[in-house]
């Protein structure tokens, strides 16, 4: 017997869908800038990455907060339910006995890669601005060793490829057609209120 | 196929510079092949019923 589920409730509030779209445009246009130049288009793509890039840090620093202040972590923290989801999907049969949730295994596992993707490449993009000249500070790559910046760009870079790969696929799961709620929920707010419908047979 | 690159400092020392960017394929091709084997298996779940 399936768990009764409302289906058509506020899945993504007002202020988390404007944090997905402003997260979704500064990683285009950090990628953008990042890869367009090593695939031979010129331009002076420094300025712009690196003002991108603290505009994401802002952006998620606001989500920790409201994950903090507002949605607690519980429903993105993996759980014996998840381990069993994976073994359903993997069976293709249908799912028996597990509980109802917001977000389903795949979803919270594509939030943890694109989480350390992401937490990596800003941890290591602000290490990086000590090697360029702003209008607030100027350049001191003496901070670290050659080696420690050799092993900083090489985690950048490592973290660049890495989403770029969840940022593929996320696109491609977004459009399909029986992902549609999940992509207009993100839209106008409305949809889903879990993936995972909570079933007890 | 290097997947690190290296220079050489000023003493002639092996020094690590960043990945290399060669492999900025790699990515779009292994997502290229999820996306493949997805919509394979999708389909034959689909046809199964």
């Amino acid at each position: 017997m399936t768990t009764p589920v409302r289906q058509q409730g506020v899945r993504h509030r007002l202020a988390d869908r404007l944090f997905h779209w402003g997260m979704a445009v500064t990683v285009i246009v950090l990628g953008a800038t990042a890869f367009l130049p090593i695939l031979g288009i010129r331009f002076d793509w420094v300025p712009l990455h690196w003002t991108f890039g603290v505009l994401l840090t802002v952006l998620v620093l606001y989500h920790l907060v409201r994950v903090m202040l507002v949605h607690g972590v519980s429903e993105m923290i993996p759980g014996p339910d998840d381990i069993r989801e994976i073994g359903y999907a993997a069976g293709g049969g249908a799912p028996k006995g597990l509980s109802e949730a917001k977000y389903d295994v795949f979803q919270k596992g594509f939030h943890l890669a694109a989480a350390i993707c992401v937490l990596t490449l800003l941890a290591t993009g602000l290490l990086m601005l000590a090697k360029i000249d702003t209008t607030f500070w100027n350049r001191n790559p003496a901070i670290f060793t050659d080696q420690t910046w050799g092993v900083i760009y090489v985690l950048h870079g490592t973290g660049a490829l890495a989403l770029l790969f969840l940022f593929i696929l996320h696109v491609y799961f977004a459009l399909l057609p029986e992902h549609r709620d999940f992509l207009l929920a993100m839209i106008h707010g409305k949809g889903p209120e879990k993936a995972r419908k909570g079933s007890n047979a | 196929m290097e997947l690190l690159r290296h220079t050489q400092d000023a003493f002639g020392q092996r020094m690590l510079v960043g990945i290399n960017w060669d492999i900025l394929w790699l990515p779009v091709a292994a997502a290229a092949a999820f996306i493949v084997l997805h919509l394979v298996i999708r389909t034959l779940r689909r046809r199964a019923g």
